[in-house]
């Protein structure tokens, strides 16, 4: 389901609508400060190259924001309460870039009901960048 | 130059760092930069706004890691993340005092495609004022 | 017989999967992935006390274990582990000869196999480029799931030149990836001398299903 609403409209195996997306050095620039991380390599291809980079890198952190809005894109009502990410490979801007998500699994105890998901940044050439795992909790249907 | 993989930095403490009041404009400002689309992030008045959950890596103490850790670890400064992990506490919301606490939490080696690198996992506890945990950030640092 | 010869489970520091669920998550994808057992061979380390088989009875699987070593020829799937290789070989060591490693595993009753050889700096390819090829690899990882464009394909020529047998395995992290690429035995294998046994002297081949889950997600 699309946008469910309560625990028990999610099914293990629910593919989360991905976002496709084209991030510009701008927006790069923008998150980095925003983020609080000085690092040349975020703001040009010339401070990044300077690094010996092949040119401007796109922050881990911005990778595992494009994550938590994935979900909250899918749920608005989710709560993420634990997020991952493994950086495998560069991102940069001006790649297409897809970041998709499938429930793995649901599970709910005195805690709270929570649902797994697995998430992924893709290149357009299916390289997987980015990889991770989210645990959310989503309220039972009233 | 061969890394030394000396794990006696493990549990030492490296910063500790009490921040300012959370903003409101810059909690819209990281939303706005993070591309998130929920109100709640963006045009929720100040005392409804609540910062996304990664808001939280925004938040850079004094020490970004050990000062010794590349001589200890006889690696070069070249460091990029490798990783995050990030259990959510309560949200940040408008007026939070946050402090962060980060520690080293563990080192290892192993190769890969850009060859043989040292990590090091570094552990952030964030607190509110009411003493409630925020986060709790495991950042993994590759070095080489 | 097909089983998924290269996953790992949160015992791994880079995997968030644990084994539970890889097994509820196959049992819901029979259709798309329809593997009939895995091999958990996790990175740089051995537990001799690790135990599935209350897990294999409860979802009628078959668990095998193994481990992923890092050498100076790149990264080594070791089949059949023991005391004796254990003794010998410290898994934590990022810089294990293969040279010594793979013939000496066999000769301690395993079986050592280079997997992702097309993947730069720890697969075979990148290090047959300058240095003389290993004594005793029988087979080498043809198809590995987590394999970049254009890596997989790079193994061919190793694969002409040297005679080697090949196998599939889906280097998992994450539940949703367990058994998209695997190896089809022609015998059955029901516990890990009999997959050592097959991997030595068998005949098996690397399958994908990758295309199975795009189908179905394009669905």
């Amino acid at each position: 389901m699309t946008n469910p609403t309560a625990f028990e409209d999610v099914d293990v195996g629910d593919e989360l609508p991905p976002i496709h997306l084209t991030l510009t050095p701008e927006q790069v620039k923008r998150y980095a400060e925003a983020a609080n991380m000085p690092g040349g390599r975020f703001m040009s291809d010339e401070l990044a190259k300077a690094e010996g980079l092949p040119g401007q890198i796109v922050p881990g952190n911005f990778s595992l924001a494009l994550f938590s809005r994935l979900i909250t894109d899918w749920s608005p009502r989710a709560k993420v309460m634990r997020l991952s990410a493994t950086f495998r490979g560069l991102v940069h801007p001006e790649q297409p870039l897809t970041a998709s998500g499938v429930v793995t699994e649901k599970h709910s105890s005195d805690q709270g009901e929570f649902i797994e998901c697995d998430l992924v940044i893709e290149s357009d050439a299916g390289d997987r960048l980015v990889t991770g795992t989210a645990t959310v909790r989503l309220p039972p249907q009233e | 130059m061969a890394p030394k993989l000396d794990k006696s930095l493990i549990g030492s403490e490296f910063d500790h760092t009490e921040f300012p009041p959370v903003t409101a404009e810059h909690i819209r400002e990281y939303a706005a930069a993070a591309l998130e689309t929920n109100p709640r992030h963006l045009t929720a008045n100040d005392a409804e706004l609540v910062a996304p959950p990664t808001y939280v890596v925004s938040l850079r103490g004094r020490h970004f890691m050990p000062a010794n850790l590349q001589t200890v670890l006889n690696i070069g400064r070249r460091g990029f993340d490798a990783g995050k992990d990030i259990e959510c506490g309560v949200p940040v919301r408008v007026g939070d005092a946050l402090t962060a606490t980060s520690t080293v939490h563990d080192i290892y080696e192993k190769t890969g495609r850009s060859g043989s690198m040292v990590f090091v996992v570094l552990r952030t506890k964030i607190t509110n004022q009411r003493g409630e945990s925020v986060a709790v950030i495991d950042q993994k640092m590759m070095l080489r | 017989m097909i089983l998924d010869l290269h996953t790992h489970s949160e015992a791994s520091e880079d995997s968030r999967a644990p084994v539970e669920t890889y097994l509820k998550w196959l049992q819901r994808k029979r259709a798309e992935v329809p593997i009939d057992g895995l091999v958990l061979t996790e990175h740089r380390q051995w537990d001799p006390h690790a135990d599935y088989r209350a897990l294999e009875d409860k979802y009628e699987f078959l668990i095998l274990r193994g481990a992923e070593v890092e050498t100076d020829y790149g990264h080594v799937l070791v089949y059949g582990v023991n005391k004796d290789i254990t003794r010998h070989f410290d898994f934590t060591n990022v810089r294990l000869s293969a040279q010594e490693l793979i013939p000496a595993v066999t000769d301690m009753g395993g079986i050592a196999l280079p997997c992702h050889p097309g993947r730069p700096t720890v697969g075979l390819c990148a290090h047959y480029d300058g240095k003389p090829p290993i004594e005793g690899v029988i087979a080498v990882e043809a198809l590995n799931g987590g394999s970049r464009r254009g890596e997989n394909e790079r193994v061919q020529e190793l694969i002409d030149r040297y005679g080697y047998k090949t196998f599939g395995g889906s280097d998992s992290h994450l539940v949703s990836f367990i058994g998209i690429c695997a190896t089809e035995f022609d015998r059955d294998i029901r516990s890990i001398d009999d997959l050592v046994t097959e991997l030595r002297e068998g005949v098996y081949r690397p399958v994908d299903f990758r295309a199975n889950l795009a189908k179905r997600a394009a669905s």
